[in-house]
């Protein structure tokens, strides 16, 4: 069976899936998973974006919101793990 | 094929109004519109379903490090790796499809559903297993949040798999070719949405702790 470039990202993408679950399971937590997850989140997102809605060559407005979505959310879970308290009584004030 | 004036009047060369194909100015729409403006819909939904999620985190950062330890890490992963997997089959699903290989196309999607479906199936019985072990919705904070989270992300995806099965029909019955597969690509689109959405689901409620 030929591996085209289809293959090859639904490889990439499933591989990257499991090294996420493997580092959460041998006990890494904290900072480095924190930073593992956003990482992974962010990197499989535009695959997904890029090759598999093959946004590469598509509206650049609709790509860099989908770009936007993917990258927002493990952005501030990352300034949660850093800020957690000042942003709750941000939060809180509100 | 949708055309859009360059500006609010017209330009003109020699009196002829100019128009220029709109995928040549912000690049071509998969798809079609109707459906990017309920995948934005669906993205702004859950952007405020996240921001559940990190409020309560920042409130509750103990419930939300210990609570993946009680969910099934297995249930999550399979579903990331069907997903993952249905998303590949309406990669080529499409391609197919632009190929004029109908037949190819319609058995793509077929096993896109089929893969689609067993998320869930998966689910069911991870709501069962959690609910014999006591994690149920008022089990915590960091247990609402992910039922509402995952249950509502499910609602999305039964409206794919939906969608799959209607151009899963429309594609045997040769209502798609090279030239006109903008339904399948919208249905796709739709789906890798979904996918995602998982993507970050998953990590969230299963990993991070």
């Amino acid at each position: 069976m030929m591996i085209g470039l289809a293959e090859r990202i639904w490889l990439i993408l499933i591989g990257l899936t499991l090294v996420g679950i493997f580092f959460a399971e041998t006990g890494h937590a904290g900072w480095l998973l924190t930073m593992t997850v956003a990482t992974l989140i962010i990197v499989k997102g535009n695959f997904v974006i890029d090759y598999y809605m093959d946004m590469r060559s598509a509206n650049k407005r609709i790509r860099n919101i989908l770009r936007f979505f993917i990258i927002i959310i493990p952005v501030l879970v990352i300034l949660i793990h850093a800020w957690g308290d000042e942003i709750r009584q941000v939060i809180t004030v509100f | 094929m949708s055309q859009i004036k360059l500006s609010t009047s017209p330009i003109s060369i020699d009196s002829v109004p100019v128009t220029v194909d709109q995928t040549s100015i912000h690049g071509r729409i998969p798809g079609n519109r109707g459906i990017w403006v309920g995948i934005f819909c669906v993205l702004v939904e859950f952007l405020f379903l996240f921001g559940v999620y990190l409020i309560s985190k920042a409130h509750h950062p103990e419930a939300f490090s210990t609570g993946p330890d009680k969910l099934v890490t297995l249930a999550g992963t399979t579903i990331t790796l069907l997903l993952l997997t249905s998303g590949y089959c309406m990669v080529k699903a499409v391609n197919a499809i632009k190929d004029d290989q109908r037949k190819a196309s319609v058995r793509w999607i077929i096993l896109a559903i089929l893969l689609g479906l067993g998320y869930p199936i998966v689910k069911y019985f991870e709501i069962r297993w959690n609910v014999e072990h006591g994690v149920d919705a008022e089990a915590g904070i960091f247990y609402t949040v992910y039922y509402y989270l995952t249950l509502n992300h499910l609602v999305h995806v039964c409206w794919g798999l939906l969608g799959l099965i209607c151009v899963a029909t429309f594609t045997n019955m040769g209502m798609y070719s090279s030239k006109n597969y903008s339904g399948i690509e919208a249905a796709a689109v739709y789906w890798h949405t979904t996918d995602i959405i998982w993507l970050v689901i998953f990590p969230f409620f299963y990993i991070l702790r």
